[in-house]
């Protein structure tokens, strides 16, 4: 009996600790992810890794664009609770008024909304106070927002983003592979308090890269302030600059006036943001006879001193004269046509050259087709097939009409004649995540000896007392430059106007040009508007502070040649018109007013250099105690102070090498 | 002594109460006018004095053992039991710290930026040629321009320029 009793409890046990298994099994093995799921929705937290898009800086490390993560509070009205708890609790950690807060979640729960965002960008202990609260229908989200530090500077240059931060133009539009962050997501365990213990990283963010301009913030600076107040003071509707290193295509400012301020929010086709630089090409006018004198000392035998008949400054066409605003000038030398900027003389120089040339040339100089610069708003300009060209349209094209350039192409084209002969890339990327940027190879297209002769020519623009662009000489640096007034057409009345579009191209120093500056103010008005007048003075303004900016040792002796502000000149078509009132900077007596404070020179007499390698240069200059600064390499061909001037005590000589 | 209840009046043993004390008892209840007892009034607890002072255990010669081997399982069992539960334990702690150097690491990063961002604004040209007019600060003419710590170029040493 008692065995049998015995049998049956065992029996039971038996049962009993058979279910108990059955259910672990069942719980452990057959459902053990369905339960592991439903832990680590109860226990886990997906945390979401911030990617901040990339920061932008210029050359010399100055932010320029950034993005600041912030989190944003949002709520998931019909999982709440209590509408009037919530509210309470909301408006307390959050500092919100609790009864507009209370009625914006009661018309939400009404309408059956499933998010409502509650907060923008609060900090970070807000933040931290509602994710301990841990309730499932309370959430914080990561944002990020822009913000252009620098306010409108190189605003054109940056372009802007829209509210999901995805580029709009500029570089954030052109780079928006690079600098947009993927964000990562991390699983983190919680406590019941809603503390983490512990986390894994489930998908791991990308950051958007750091990207390096070339721009440098401090010429990017000058360019717009200058450039801003040559618009401003000729009535102009709208002006462009473009700096450039022309030995390897760096773009060190880009400016574009009238300019805007990238914080705030784009607002349809504002016409503000319209990059003048790249974006809307103009008739480029005289500044085009360089690429005509350039395609002549390539194709023709003329050389800067082959006379050229400028035809009394009317040239005849058939069906059309092309004139000289000033008539008068008969045979010239060619270096002079450039000087004075002759239509006529260019025209003829354009004869010799031949359309086939011409237009081979004008292609080759990279107009009609785009730099390639990073910025998907640029123009290619236009040059007409050649096969649609008419019969005097090599004229037009000789002297910078019938084809539309860029800002940045006419920097391009001049940096050809400054660098020996090269065309190179305009970019403005120099590092990703501080990797050097490849950059395409330069192309000859020119002979380095025309290049030279080019140089020359463009320097007699400044140098010489009737050429056209005086105004952009430089105290210390020799200049070389072309000026260009073209008139606007006006495309209604089919006729050109009395505005302008007023140029000016220069680079410096002409011994071994480190920067390149195109400035053009479209729609100055009359003669007051040529590009002499207008643009040449914020070339002289602009080139002046780069240089020093960047410690560009100066070519030419302190001393002002005062014999070049007594010269008389004549005025041609596009020459300055009121050249005699013209600020001469190397005449300008206040430069010399600190020079008499100082006592007199008490060193050494400055020997000649020139012609020495370094090593002689030095070991001379050692020798006498003096202290030589040197640029370059290769033969010493510039020396400042010049050989013979007796030297301020600590004085330095700066001797300019070239190979 | 006569007014304690019953069950703590200390009886000895050999004072036990006469056997016919119950039958007083129920023949009182028998008399109307005698009160019914309290509860439990019948019962008495005895107390005896023991003495063992001279029992002696006998001696067990495997207890000793017994104990040792209970003491040492027990032992082991703590062990194992604190060396499966402590890392575990010690890895939620470290977890905890690990968490909020976490947290604080991301605040630290946005609170970078944030300054970053700042000076970035601090460092802006328009806002350095504001304080430089405010200040009667102009820029450098030529000539004025003093480079400290030029770096050198080929085998010269340059400090300045004049």
């Amino acid at each position: 009996m008692g065995q049998r009793r015995l049998l049956t409890l065992a029996g039971i046990a038996a049962f009993w600790a058979a279910v108990v298994l059955y259910h672990l099994i069942s719980l452990q093995v057959f459902h053990h992810r369905y339960y592991v799921q439903l832990a680590r929705q109860h226990q886990e937290v997906p945390i979401e890794v911030p990617a901040p898009r990339g920061t932008l800086f210029d050359r010399n490390g100055q932010t320029l664009a950034m993005s600041v993560p912030t989190e944003s509070v949002y709520v998931n009205p019909l999982k709440l609770p209590d509408l009037g708890m919530a509210a309470d609790l909301l408006g307390r950690v959050l500092h919100l008024d609790r009864a507009q807060l209370f009625a914006t979640l009661k018309q939400a729960y009404d309408d059956h909304r499933g998010y409502l965002l509650i907060k923008h960008r609060v900090d970070f202990q807000e933040a931290e106070n509602l994710r301990g609260l841990a309730f499932d229908w309370i959430g914080v989200q990561h944002e990020s927002q822009r913000h252009y530090p620098k306010g409108d500077l190189a605003a054109h240059v940056l372009g802007g983003v829209d509210f999901s931060e995805t580029g709009t133009s500029g570089v954030e539009r052109a780079l928006e592979q690079d600098l947009h962050g993927v964000p990562g997501e991390m699983r983190l365990v919680t406590d019941v308090k809603g503390r983490g213990i512990e986390s894994q990283l489930a998908k791991p963010a990308r950051p958007g890269a750091a990207i390096t301009l070339t721009i440098d913030e401090r010429i990017q600076f000058v360019a717009e302030r200058e450039l801003e107040a040559a618009v401003i003071e000729h009535h102009a509707f709208a002006g462009s600059l473009v700096a450039m290193n022309p030995q390897n295509g760096e773009v060190l400012a880009m400016a574009s006036y009238p300019t805007y301020d990238p914080n705030q929010a784009l607002q349809g086709n504002d016409p503000r943001r319209i990059n003048h630089a790249v974006s809307l090409p103009f008739e480029p006018g005289s500044v085009f006879k360089v690429i005509t004198l350039s395609a002549a000392l390539e194709t023709t035998d003329l050389k800067p001193d082959s006379p050229i008949n400028c035809h009394g400054g009317a040239f005849t066409l058939p069906g059309r004269v092309i004139h000289d605003s000033h008539a008068g000038l008969g045979i010239i030398p060619m270096a002079d046509v450039l000087a004075r900027s002759s239509n006529s003389g260019a025209v003829e120089i354009g004869s010799h050259v031949g359309p086939e040339n011409l237009y081979k040339y004008v292609r080759r100089f990279g107009f009609g087709q785009k730099t390639g610069i990073e910025l998907k708003e640029e123009n290619r300009g236009r040059v007409w097939p050649f096969n649609r060209w008419r019969k005097t349209s090599w004229a037009s094209v000789s002297m910078g009409q019938e084809v539309g350039v860029t800002t940045l192409q006419l920097a391009q084209a001049a940096a050809v004649v400054a660098n020996g002969g090269f065309l190179i890339h305009p970019h403005l990327v120099l590092k990703k995540n501080d990797k050097p940027v490849p950059v395409a190879p330069p192309v000859r297209i020119l002979q380095p000896d025309n290049a030279i002769l080019m140089r020359s020519m463009m320097e007699g623009v400044v140098v010489l007392p009737y050429g056209t662009g005086r105004r952009a000489r430089l105290d210390g640096y020799s200049v070389g430059g072309k000026t260009g007034s073209a008139q606007i057409f006006d495309t209604q009345t089919k006729h050109y106007t009395h505005s302008y579009n007023g140029t000016f191209m220069g680079f410096a120093p002409l011994t071994n040009p480190a920067l390149v500056v195109v400035v053009t103010l479209n729609g100055t008005h009359g003669e007051g508007g040529f590009g002499g007048v207008v643009a040449a003075p914020v070339f002289h303004a602009v080139a002046s502070e780069a240089l020093r900016v960047m410690e560009v040792p100066r070519d030419l002796p302190d001393d002002k040649p005062h014999t070049l502000v007594a010269v008389a000149a004549n005025m041609d078509d596009l020459a300055d018109p009121d050249r005699a009132d013209t600020d001469n900077v190397l005449a300008d007596d206040d430069d010399d007013a600190p020079d008499a404070q100082v006592a007199a020179p008490s060193g050494p007499t400055v020997p000649n250099f020139k012609g020495m390698n370094m090593r002689a240069v030095l070991a001379q200059a050692a020798e006498m105690g003096i202290t030589v600064l040197p640029a370059g390499s290769g033969i010493a061909r510039v020396q400042n102070p010049p050989a013979g001037t007796p030297l301020y005590e600590g004085e330095r000589i700066r001797v300019q090498f070239v190979r | 002594m006569s007014t304690l209840p019953n069950p703590f009046r200390r009886t000895p043993i050999a004072h036990a109460a006469p056997a016919s004390a119950p039958h007083t008892r129920i023949h009182a209840a028998r008399d109307p006018y005698l009160l019914r007892p309290l509860p439990g009034e019948d019962l008495r607890i005895e107390f005896k004095t023991i003495n063992n002072s001279r029992l002696v255990r006998e001696p067990d010669p495997q207890a000793r053992g017994a104990c040792w081997s209970a003491i040492a399982a027990g032992a082991l069992c703590v062990v194992l039991l604190g060396g499966a539960l402590v890392p575990r334990l010690l890895n939620t702690l470290e977890g905890y710290k690990l968490e909020a150097l976490r947290v604080e690491n991301r605040r630290l990063l946005d609170e970078r930026r944030n300054l970053e961002l700042l000076e970035a604004e601090l460092t802006a040209p328009q806002r350095l040629q504001e304080l430089a007019k405010h200040q009667n600060m102009v820029v450098p003419q030529s000539g004025q321009v003093v480079h400290l710590n030029t770096p050198a170029s080929g085998d010269a040493t340059v400090a300045m320029l004049p």
